[in-house]
C-alpha cells in the first residue's frame, strides 16, 4: 500500500501540493517544475521574466531623472498609467495564480491542465497597450487638429488656381526720403506731369523706426504720403525700397498697408518710416524710397510656371522609369540564366555560380531603391542619372528573378518534341525555347517598367532626380497648391500606367 | 530495319531503367511494347533517338549505330525517325501550322528557319499535312487551344513532315478519351500499312493491342518479359496479359472501333 502510494507520487509530483506552490511564489515556475510539468513550468517563469523586463524597462524610459523605485514607479504611472497598472497587476496576479496552479499540478490527481491561453492572452494584450503607447496612436487627433489641416488639405486635392496664372501690369510712382537728414538739401520733390501717376512725400528726410537699449520702438518719422493720378477706386499698395535696392511691402500694425484709391485716383496717407537695418558697409548719403503701387491683371490665363516645372519633371520622371527599366531588362537577361536552376545544376561550378547570383539578387532586392538612390547620389550627385541608377541595379534583381523562374518552369517536353525532329541547338532555342520564354519575359518587363515609374516619382525625394524632388521642395516651402499639381500628376501617371501594363499583359499572355 | 542490342540505361541517381535488353524491328513493322509505368517503355523509345544517351549497348538503324553518332549524323538519323508525345508536346504559344512546320526543321536551312522562313514546297507539304490529319480550318490558331485529340493529330502531322521511316510513338493515347484511341492509332495504322513506315508504339490498353500490333514486346522493371507474334497476342488472355502487368491490372474495355475521327 506504502509502496504503491510513492510510486504514484514519484509519477505525479516531487513534492507535496503545498510545498510545490511556495516554491512557486519564491521562483515562479519552480513548483510547476518539481511537480514534473517542466515545460509549463519553464512557460509560466518565461512570461513572467518578459512582462517584468517589459515593465521594468518602460520604467526605466519613463522615469529618468527620478531616484528610487518607488519614485520611478509613480512617475511612469502617472505618464503613462494603462500599461504600468496592467503590467504590474498582470505580474503580480500571474505570479499567484503560478503559485495556486503548482499546488494543483502536485495534488494527486491533477485536475486542471489550462491557463495557457489565460497566460497568452495576458501577454498580448501587455504587447497591444505597449504598441499603442509606442506608436503614439491618437485617433481623437482626427477631431481636434483635423480644422488646422484643412486649409493645406484642400490646396492639396485641388491646386488648379495654381496652375494657372495672369499677366500683370504695374501702376506705380515713388517719391525718396533721406535718412537721417543732414546740412546737405533734402532729395527733390518730383516734378508732377499731368496724367501720369504722381507721389510726393512730406518731409523728404528723417529718422527709421529704431529700438532702444529695451527693445522699446522708437517710430519712425510720421511721413504724409500724398499721390494723385492713379487709376481710379482700385487697391494700391506701399512699398519701401531701401539704399540698397531692397523692396518691402509696407505694413501697420503687424498688417500690410491696402487701401484704395479714391473717384479722382488720388490718395493721401500718414506713415512712420519703418525699422529697417542698412548694413554698415552702405557708404555715403541714405536715399530710401517710397512707392505706390497698383498691381493688375491684363491678358487671358496661362499655365504657371510651377504647372510647367510639373510637366517638365513628369516627363523626366517616365523617361528615369522607363531608362531604368531598358538597361534592368538587357542586364537582368544574362543574369537570369545564371539563376536558372535547370540550367545551372549541370555541374558542382555551375551550381555554385547559380548559388552566389541567387545570393546576390536576393540581398539587391531586399534593399529599398530609396536607399540605391542615396547610395548613388554620393556617387554620381543629385539628379536623375542617380535615380536610374538605383531603380536599375534594383531592377535587374527583381527581374532577374523573375526571368529566372519562368526559365526554370519550361516544358522540358516541346524541347524534346523540336529535338526529336532533328532540330539544331539553335534551331530547338528558337521553335521551342523562345516562344515559352517571351511571354512572361514581356509580363514581367512591363510590370517593372510600371513600379519603376511609380518608384521614380518618389525616389526625387532623395535627390535621385524625377517629380518627387519638386514634391519635397513645395511641401517644405509650404506651397501646397504646386505640392497638389505634384500629386495629381503622379495619381494620373500612375493610374494610366497600370491600366496600360495590365491591358498590355492581359492581351499578350 | 532497326536491331537494339544488349541496351541498358542507368540514370545519374543509380536507377536501372533497362538492362541488356535486345531485338529487331524489321520495316513494316507496328511494334506496340506494353508494361507498367516504370517498366523502362519510355527510356527505350528515348534511347532510340537519342533524346536520352543509353549507358551500354547499341542501336543499329539502317546499319548505322545511333548510339555512337556524331551530333550531325545523329541529326540526320532523329529527321527520319518521327516522335509522337503522351502530352503532345507542341509548342503551345505558338500556332498549329508553326508546330507542324518545326517537323521540318531537319531538312531545312538552319539559318532561314531561325526568322521562320520556309519554302514555298514545305508550306504545300505542311498544308496538305494538316489535311491528311483533318485540322486545316484550326491551322493559325495558338496549339494549346485545340482539343486533345486535335493536339494529339498535329504532333502525327509534325511527324509526317520529317517523311519519317519510322514512329515512335510514347504512349500516344494515354492522355486521351478512350474513344479518340482509334482514331489516333488509325492514322498510325494507315501510315503503316499505305506508307510502310515502321511504328514503334508502347501502349497499355489490352484491345488496343490486340487491334493493332503485328509484334508485341513486354517490359517489366527494364527487361524483356514477353515476346508475341500477332497471332500469339490475338490469342491471348487476362491471365496472360496480368503476368506481364502485375496481378493488380484489370482489363479495361476500350469501346468498339470508331470510324473516321472522333466520335
Amino acid at each position: 500500500m506504502a509502496t504503491r502510494t510513492t510510486q504514484r507520487g514519484s509519477r505525479s509530483s516531487l513534492v507535496s501540493p503545498p510545498v510545490a506552490g511556495v516554491a512557486s511564489l519564491i521562483l515562479p515556475g519552480l513548483g510547476q517544475i518539481l511537480a514534473l510539468q517542466v515545460q509549463r513550468g519553464l512557460l509560466l517563469l518565461g512570461s513572467l521574466v518578459t512582462i517584468a523586463g517589459i515593465l521594468v524597462w518602460r520604467i526605466s524610459l519613463l522615469a529618468p531623472r527620478r531616484i528610487g523605485v518607488m519614485s520611478k514607479i509613480g512617475r511612469a504611472l502617472a505618464r503613462q498609467p494603462v500599461f504600468v497598472v496592467l503590467a504590474l497587476v498582470g505580474s503580480v496576479a500571474l505570479w499567484l495564480w503560478g503559485a495556486w496552479d503548482a499546488y494543483q499540478q502536485a495534488r494527486p490527481q491533477r485536475q486542471r491542465r489550462g491557463g495557457g491561453i489565460g497566460i497568452f492572452v495576458l501577454v498580448i494584450a501587455l504587447f497591444f497597450v505597449l504598441g499603442w503607447e509606442i506608436g503614439e496612436i491618437a485617433p481623437y487627433k482626427f477631431v481636434t487638429e483635423l480644422s488646422d489641416a484643412r486649409r493645406p488639405l484642400s490646396r492639396v486635392l485641388w491646386p488648379w488656381a495654381a496652375a494657372v496664372t495672369r499677366d500683370t501690369e504695374t501702376v506705380s510712382a515713388g517719391a525718396d526720403v533721406l535718412s537721417p537728414c543732414d546740412d546737405q538739401p533734402p532729395p527733390p520733390v518730383p516734378e508732377e506731369i499731368p496724367g501720369e501717376p504722381y507721389l510726393v512725400v512730406d518731409p523728404t528726410c528723417g529718422d527709421l523706426t529704431t529700438q532702444d537699449e529695451n527693445l522699446q520702438e522708437i517710430p519712425g518719422t510720421l511721413l504724409t504720403v500724398v499721390g494723385r493720378g492713379f487709376a481710379p477706386n482700385t487697391e494700391t499698395q506701399l512699398w519701401w525700397v531701401d539704399p540698397i535696392g531692397n523692396e518691402f511691402r509696407m505694413r501697420q500694425g503687424g498688417k500690410y498697408i491696402a487701401f484704395q484709391t479714391d473717384d479722382q485716383g488720388s490718395l493721401e496717407l500718414e506713415i512712420n518710416m519703418p525699422y529697417r537695418l542698412i548694413p554698415p558697409s552702405s557708404t555715403g548719403r541714405q536715399v530710401h524710397r517710397i512707392e505706390a503701387r497698383q498691381i493688375s491683371e491684363v491678358g487671358g490665363l496661362k499655365p504657371s510656371e510651377n504647372l510647367i516645372h510639373n510637366i517638365e519633371k513628369m516627363i523626366e520622371t517616365i523617361v528615369l522609369g522607363m531608362m531604368a527599366t531598358f538597361f534592368g531588362i538587357i542586364i537582368a537577361i544574362p543574369v537570369s540564366f545564371l539563376a536558372a536552376r535547370n540550367l545551372m545544376s549541370v555541374s558542382p561550378l555551375t551550381l555554385t555560380v547559380y548559388f552566389i547570383t541567387r545570393t546576390m539578387m536576393n540581398i539587391i532586392r531586399s534593399i529599398e531603391p530609396m536607399i540605391w538612390a542615396i547610395l548613388a547620389v554620393t556617387v554620381v550627385g543629385l539628379g536623375p542619372f542617380a535615380g536610374i541608377i538605383a531603380l536599375f541595379v534594383h531592377s535587374v534583381a527583381a527581374l532577374g528573378k523573375l526571368y529566372s523562374e519562368a526559365i526554370e518552369s519550361i516544358d522540358p517536353g516541346q524541347i524534346e518534341a523540336v529535338q526529336a525532329t532533328g532540330a539544331t541547338r539553335l534551331q530547338t532555342i528558337m521553335y521551342a525555347v523562345v516562344p515559352q520564354m517571351i511571354p512572361p519575359f514581356v509580363s514581367f518587363s512591363i510590370y517593372r517598367w510600371d513600379i519603376n515609374v511609380r518608384m521614380s516619382t518618389i525616389i526625387g525625394m532623395v535627390g535621385g532626380g524625377g517629380i518627387g524632388f519638386l514634391l519635397v521642395q513645395y511641401i517644405r516651402l509650404l506651397d501646397y497648391r504646386s505640392a497638389g499639381i505634384c500629386v495629381w500628376f503622379i495619381a494620373i501617371t500612375v493610374s494610366i500606367l497600370d491600366y496600360t501594363s495590365s491591358e498590355i499583359r492581359r492581351r499578350f499572355v | 530495319m532497326l536491331e537494339i542490342k544488349n541496351l541498358t540505361k542507368i540514370y545519374d541517381d543509380g536507377t536501372v531503367a533497362l538492362r541488356d535488353i535486345s531485338f529487331e524491328v524489321a520495316d513494316g513493322e507496328f511494334l506496340i511494347i506494353i508494361g507498367l509505368s516504370g517498366s523502362g517503355k519510355s527510356t527505350l523509345l528515348r534511347c532510340i533517338n537519342r533524346l536520352i544517351d543509353p549507358t551500354e549497348g547499341q542501336i543499329i538503324w539502317d546499319g548505322v549505330d545511333v548510339a555512337a553518332a556524331e551530333p550531325n549524323q545523329l541529326r540526320e538519323i532523329r529527321r527520319q525517325i518521327g516522335m509522337i508525345f503522351q502530352h503532345f508536346n507542341l509548342v503551345k504559344r505558338s500556332t498549329v501550322f508553326t508546330n507542324v512546320l518545326s517537323g521540318r526543321l531537319g531538312y531545312v536551312n538552319p539559318w532561314s528557319s531561325l526568322l521562320h522562313r520556309f519554302t514555298a514546297e514545305d508550306l504545300e507539304m505542311a498544308r496538305q499535312a494538316l489535311e491528311q490529319v483533318g485540322i486545316t480550318e484550326q491551322a493559325y490558331k495558338r496549339a494549346d487551344e485545340l482539343s486533345g485529340g486535335q493536339q494529339q493529330r498535329v504532333g502525327i502531322a509534325r511527324a509526317l513532315m520529317q517523311e519519317p521511316h519510322m514512329i515512335l510513338a510514347d504512349e500516344p493515347v494515354a492522355s486521351l478519351d478512350p474513344v479518340l484511341a482509334h482514331s489516333i492509332l488509325g492514322y498510325l495504322e494507315q501510315l503503316n500499312q499505305e506508307r510502310g513506315i515502321t511504328v514503334l508504339c508502347s501502349l497499355h490498353y489490352l484491345d488496343l493491342v490486340q487491334r493493332y500490333a503485328t509484334r508485341v514486346i513486354g517490359l517489366r522493371d527494364g527487361q524483356i518479359v514477353y515476346r508475341g507474334s500477332q497471332e500469339d497476342i490475338r490469342a491471348m488472355t487476362d491471365v496472360e496479359f496480368k503476368e506481364i502487368y502485375g496481378q493488380e491490372a484489370v482489363r479495361v474495355n476500350v469501346g468498339p472501333h470508331v470510324e473516321g475521327g472522333e466520335a
